[in-house]
């Protein structure tokens, strides 16, 4: 089931464009959104939040339109932009306090839960936690209210292979039950090893988006990795 | 509405922005501009607002599951909440030099009375840091020196026109004392209470209309 549905996303920069960015996202399934620095994804992923307006095309969450129900439909979605990097003094304990009454679906058992899994001590303030802890802080809120669609720009990026290989467990523990999961890397290894579904964004515009599987029947050539794939891609075919 | 509120009180605002309501109290001192405790009520305000910018509440506020025009909603009703907690302490102040503490140091004030003409001038004041500060706020929502500046000219203008016009003749009855000419006084004031609402009004309505636009 279709729950995202992004059409025709254009944004104009001045040394910049996103190109009729679309493709949708189904429950139940990990999509990776792939590209190299500056090919689109932030803007995509901001656009997607209505914290960038496009100047054309539209985003809707299950099957309503972002623009007129954001409230609702940020209720339902678990998003994080980057790694927490709000309120860097003050205690987690005070601003989950603040957050959670935003949230009618605030599960507060499942987010003591997360805590004890992810071993944060909510005592602590956003800067004296470590760049992956700040990751797992941010999916602690997000899993909390119980989101049905988590949209994640670039959650390992900075991570030391341990913890990013720790989350990519939790991205599919969190399919197994049912959550879609739609997260932006240039690690393209992250993607070989949970992701479903691949969104390829190149210079502002969608290459591909499809099954992983026939991603790599598309494009891979004999014995050859998804990470080489996508590495002979953006030097070669997609750019020359 | 409370939520967003709460956040603003809690997580938004710099300690200073809540005490330096206490400057509403300068409307007891004798032989002081007392509209200046209006301009260091707003510059507590300003403060807190830088505060905020450098914790990243904006891009925080975005995220949080409700539409972009809350958070410009939240921002004014903060702003509003200090500004009648100091405006809460002028009046009382007022109410105090016209009763309890009638004495000769007031009666023979030399610079303007503290009395309710002056309380519509700390409204106007507020009024005018809603527009052109807290307004102007949200066109980038990260800019706020040269916004506060343009308020600093405008602010100090009209202190220094405030208490030069109870000099020009016809216009003594401005500097009324204590409950002289009370009519005229609570006439004014209810003026500065409209202009009050109708600015920060239209202030909020504009704000809505940028931060809309705007890309975060």
């Amino acid at each position: 089931m279709v729950v995202v549905k992004v059409h025709g996303l254009t944004k104009k920069y001045r040394d910049f464009t996103l190109s009729d960015v679309s493709f949708t996202l189904s429950s139940g399934r990990i999509t990776g959104f792939v590209g190299r620095n500056g090919a689109g994804k932030t803007t995509t992923i901001k656009s997607m939040l209505g914290m960038v307006h496009p100047d054309s095309g539209s985003v809707s969450y299950f099957d309503m339109p972002f623009a007129g129900n954001e409230a609702a439909i940020k209720k339902r979605i678990g998003y994080s932009t980057g790694t927490v990097s709000w309120y860097p003094r003050k205690k987690i304990i005070d601003i989950v306090d603040i957050v959670k009454r935003f949230y009618d679906t605030w599960d507060d058992e499942a987010y003591r839960n997360y805590l004890r899994l992810f071993e944060i001590d909510e005592k602590k303030t956003p800067r004296e936690l470590s760049e992956g802890m700040k990751v797992k802080l941010n999916l602690a809120l997000s899993l909390a209210h119980r989101s049905d669609v988590l949209i994640l720009d670039e959650p390992t990026s900075g991570l030391d292979p341990f913890s990013r290989n720790e989350l990519l467990n939790i991205f599919e523990e969190l399919r197994n039950r049912g959550t879609t999961v739609f997260f932006s890397t240039h690690i393209v290894s992250d993607l070989e090893k949970c992701a479903d579904d691949i969104i390829y964004i190149s210079k502002g515009k969608i290459i591909n988006s499809m099954p992983k599987s026939e991603f790599s029947q598309k494009y891979s050539n004999a014995g050859e990795s998804l990470e080489d794939t996508i590495l002979r891609l953006e030097g070669g075919v997609f750019n020359a | 509405m409370r939520n967003i509120l709460r956040k603003e009180m809690r997580l938004s605002a710099s300690i200073l922005s809540y005490l330096f309501i206490f400057f509403g109290l300068m409307f007891l001192l004798p032989g002081y501009p007392v509209l200046l405790g209006a301009f260091f009520v707003t510059l507590g305000l300003f403060h807190g607002f830088q505060w905020a910018r450098e914790a990243n509440d904006i891009v925080f506020s975005a995220l949080l599951p409700i539409a972009k025009k809350d958070i410009v909603k939240g921002r004014f009703l903060f702003v509003c909440l200090i500004e009648f907690c100091a405006l809460l302490l002028m009046a009382l102040s007022i109410v105090l030099r016209m009763t309890v503490f009638d004495s000769p140091v007031y009666r023979t004030n030399s610079l303007m009375n503290a009395n309710f003409f002056a309380l519509s001038l700390a409204f106007l004041i507020f009024a005018l840091f809603n527009l052109i500060f807290v307004g102007g706020f949200f066109k980038t929502a990260y800019k706020i020196g040269r916004h506060f500046v343009v308020f600093i000219i405008v602010c100090f203008s009209i202190i220094f026109v405030s208490e030069a016009l109870h000099h020009i003749p016809g216009l003594e009855r401005l500097n009324s004392f204590g409950f002289d000419d009370i009519p005229l006084q609570l006439i004014l004031l209810l003026a500065g209470i409209i202009i009050f609402f109708v600015i920060t009004f239209f202030s909020y309505k504009k704000a809505c209309r940028d931060f809309e636009i705007l890309d975060l």
